[in-house]
């Protein structure tokens, strides 16, 4: 039973990790309809951002995440200002196509700039990189990692839903020309998503990496990872990005204790199910699969 | 099948276009004598194949997949353990990876034919990775080693050849083989099918065309060649190991070359082998030295402004300035049903 409630909570704790990993990735594709194949890779840009933060200047991730946001924020609107504006109304297969491009070149760009070694850093101190309740191990990094999930995801509620703002780029993402009929820009709401998104994925980096090894094509594994989620939660929905991403979580772990070989196969065919029997995910909107910017 | 030559399309322009293909493909193994353009050439002609295989389900009939090497790893894999193990001949054994990879065509597509577009290309995407997966976990049940290598004794049986001249131009039968496949589909009422179910699955459906059928049917032909360009790769580079066939680089490749040159159309993709690969290893050697992974920076790059600028491929911004000059004024774009 001990071992059941560890690798439940194990798994809800990587499971929120995932969601916060997943996040970015939805919220674009929820306002833009755009997949972001790159996705994976501005992650480990975060990581790297996260491990180079550590090292040159002693900065620890969690208190440099703001600075890692703010960072990727202009990434991200640079991002869409610089290459995505020019594939918006386009077939989705530009926009494959030009996020895979870009996929490569971030990844050969890290490889470059920091070899394929795999890095990793130490955030807290000796004796205090677990946390113990009675017979149950929690690693300390994966906690604060789901505390940022928590907060984050919470935040990016209440923006969507409570400010002016967010209540624009929910229009946007409802209706595009209803939204642009009532006053609103969608090209201000695109980069603001893309800035938003970038941002959040960012700093999700930051904070894996005391639990995840950063190297060159760390981000092929964290893209799947984000596609599973946001396909299991639900396209387009915040709130379905945490259920899916715990879901993940408990599958993986559970999964992981008793077939280690198989644990990223249960991934994949997990998504593959889920795209064939119910395509918009357990909190999607039905039908969301098919939107495309028209 | 019977009704193939029903309806077929023929071009004043196909007798040249097929006096070329001829002649590159069987011309130039003989002729080139450098080592590194023949190994060029056999590379060139076999990604050119099976670019034009992936096109015949991803751009004539727009099933964007991108899981097409767990076909192509399969090939691989298919002959090479026949052949170490069993003592097969890899001709019957690119057969038989062929008729495997079919079968788990037909797996994948009971799913992944649901659904359009960026959720095809997931799926299979995630098919390719589950296949590599699988493969790299069955080696805990039985004594495979990580890589395996198929020992250099040449001999026409065994498709092992001392010349690289021979490989050339088996890889250039390859490519004839896969663009007259990819021409019947194209200019039958086949190619007029599948275009439609790209252009609008309701319209199609609607229209009475069998959808799911001809998706099948293109897939299945796109796997047989994939794989059957597994093989040979497999049979040149005499070594094979899960990485380096079942990888989502490969799955990329294919539908990047159809698109450089011009989705859908029966030589784009050809064009387009013959652009990406050439231009790959001018970049490795041009900026290999001094910066590892430089060249592949400077790729994706090209890729993203390509992709933009030139969305129809090579073919299509071609097509666009011909028209522009004037010269064949055309109404309109493609017209629907109308081959390319």
């Amino acid at each position: 039973m001990e071992i059941f409630t560890q690798l439940v909570l194990s798994g809800i704790l990587l499971g929120g990790v995932y969601a916060l990993a997943a996040l970015g990735l939805n919220l674009i594709f929820g306002v833009a309809k755009v997949i972001n194949f790159a996705h994976g890779e501005f992650l480990m840009l975060g990581m790297y951002a996260g491990f180079w933060l550590m090292t040159l200047t002693g900065v620890n991730p969690y208190f440099g995440a703001p600075l890692i946001a703010v960072g990727f924020f202009a990434l991200g609107a640079l991002f869409y200002a610089g290459i995505m504006r020019f594939t918006i109304y386009r077939p989705e297969l530009t926009q494959v196509f030009v996020t895979l491009g870009l996929s490569i070149a971030l990844q050969n760009l890290a490889l470059m700039l920091w070899q394929a070694d795999y890095r990793t850093i130490q955030t807290m101190p000796q004796g205090m990189s677990s946390l113990r309740l009675g017979a149950i191990h929690l690693p300390t990094d994966r906690v604060i990692a789901f505390g940022f999930a928590v907060v984050i995801l919470t935040a990016v509620i209440v923006f969507l839903r409570r400010t002016f703002t967010g209540r624009a780029i929910e229009a946007i993402s409802q209706d595009l020309m209803a939204a642009r009929l009532m006053g609103i820009d969608p090209q201000k709401i695109f980069i603001l998503t893309f800035g938003l998104g970038i941002a959040i994925t960012g700093v999700a980096g930051g904070v894996l990496i005391p639990s995840f090894y950063a190297f060159p094509s760390v981000g092929s594994f964290f893209v799947l990872v984000a596609f599973v989620v946001v396909v299991l939660g639900g396209l387009g929905s915040v709130a379905g990005t945490i259920v899916g991403g715990v879901i993940l979580g408990i599958i993986e772990t559970i999964g992981g204790y008793f077939a280690p070989d198989l644990k990223e196969a249960t991934h994949f065919v997990l998504l593959i199910l889920l795209l064939a029997i119910r395509p918009h995910g357990l909190m999607g909107i039905r039908g969301a699969e098919k939107e495309t910017l028209k | 099948m019977s009704r193939l030559p029903g309806y077929f399309e023929w071009k004043r322009s196909d007798a040249a276009w097929m006096l070329l293909l001829f002649a590159c493909t069987l011309g130039l193994p003989l002729v080139v004598a450098n080592d590194y353009y023949l190994n060029m050439l056999v590379l060139l002609f076999l990604y050119a194949g099976m670019a034009s295989a992936w096109n015949i389900v991803g751009g004539m009939a727009g099933q964007f997949s991108l899981g097409h090497t767990a076909f192509f790893g399969v090939g691989a894999y298919t002959s090479t353990l026949l052949y170490n193990y069993a003592g097969v001949s890899p001709w019957l054994g690119m057969v038989a990876g062929g008729l495997l990879s079919m079968a788990l065509a037909v797996v994948i597509a009971f799913p992944a034919f649901r659904m359009r577009g960026v959720f095809f290309a997931m799926a299979t995407l995630a098919f390719g990775e589950t296949v590599r997966i699988l493969l790299m976990a069955s080696r805990k049940y039985t004594d495979m080693p990580y890589g395996l290598s198929i020992n250099y004794q040449p001999g026409l049986a065994r498709m092992i050849f001392e010349e690289r001249s021979s490989y050339a131009l088996l890889a250039g039968l390859f490519l004839i083989a896969v663009t007259a496949v990819a021409f019947m589909i194209s200019r039958s009422y086949m190619g007029a099918y599948l275009r439609a179910i790209r252009d609008s699955e309701e319209a199609a459906v609607a229209s009475g065309i069998a959808m799911r059928r001809y998706k099948m049917i293109a897939l299945l032909v796109s796997a047989f060649f994939t794989s059957a360009g597994g093989t040979l790769l497999a049979q040149y580079v005499l070594y094979i190991e899960p990485t380096s066939v079942f990888s989502m680089a490969f799955s990329v490749d294919l539908p990047l070359m159809a698109l450089l040159g011009g989705i859908g159309s029966i030589a784009g993709p050809i064009i387009g082998a013959a652009i990406a690969l050439p231009l790959r290893d001018v970049l490795l050697e041009t900026f290999g030295q001094s910066a590892p992974g430089l060249h592949l920076v400077l790729y994706g790059v090209a890729l993203i402004v390509i992709v933009i600028l030139l969305p129809n491929g090579l073919i299509g911004g071609a097509r666009a300035i011909r028209d522009r000059l004037g010269r064949r004024p055309r109404q309109g774009g493609v017209k629907a049903g109308e081959a390319r």
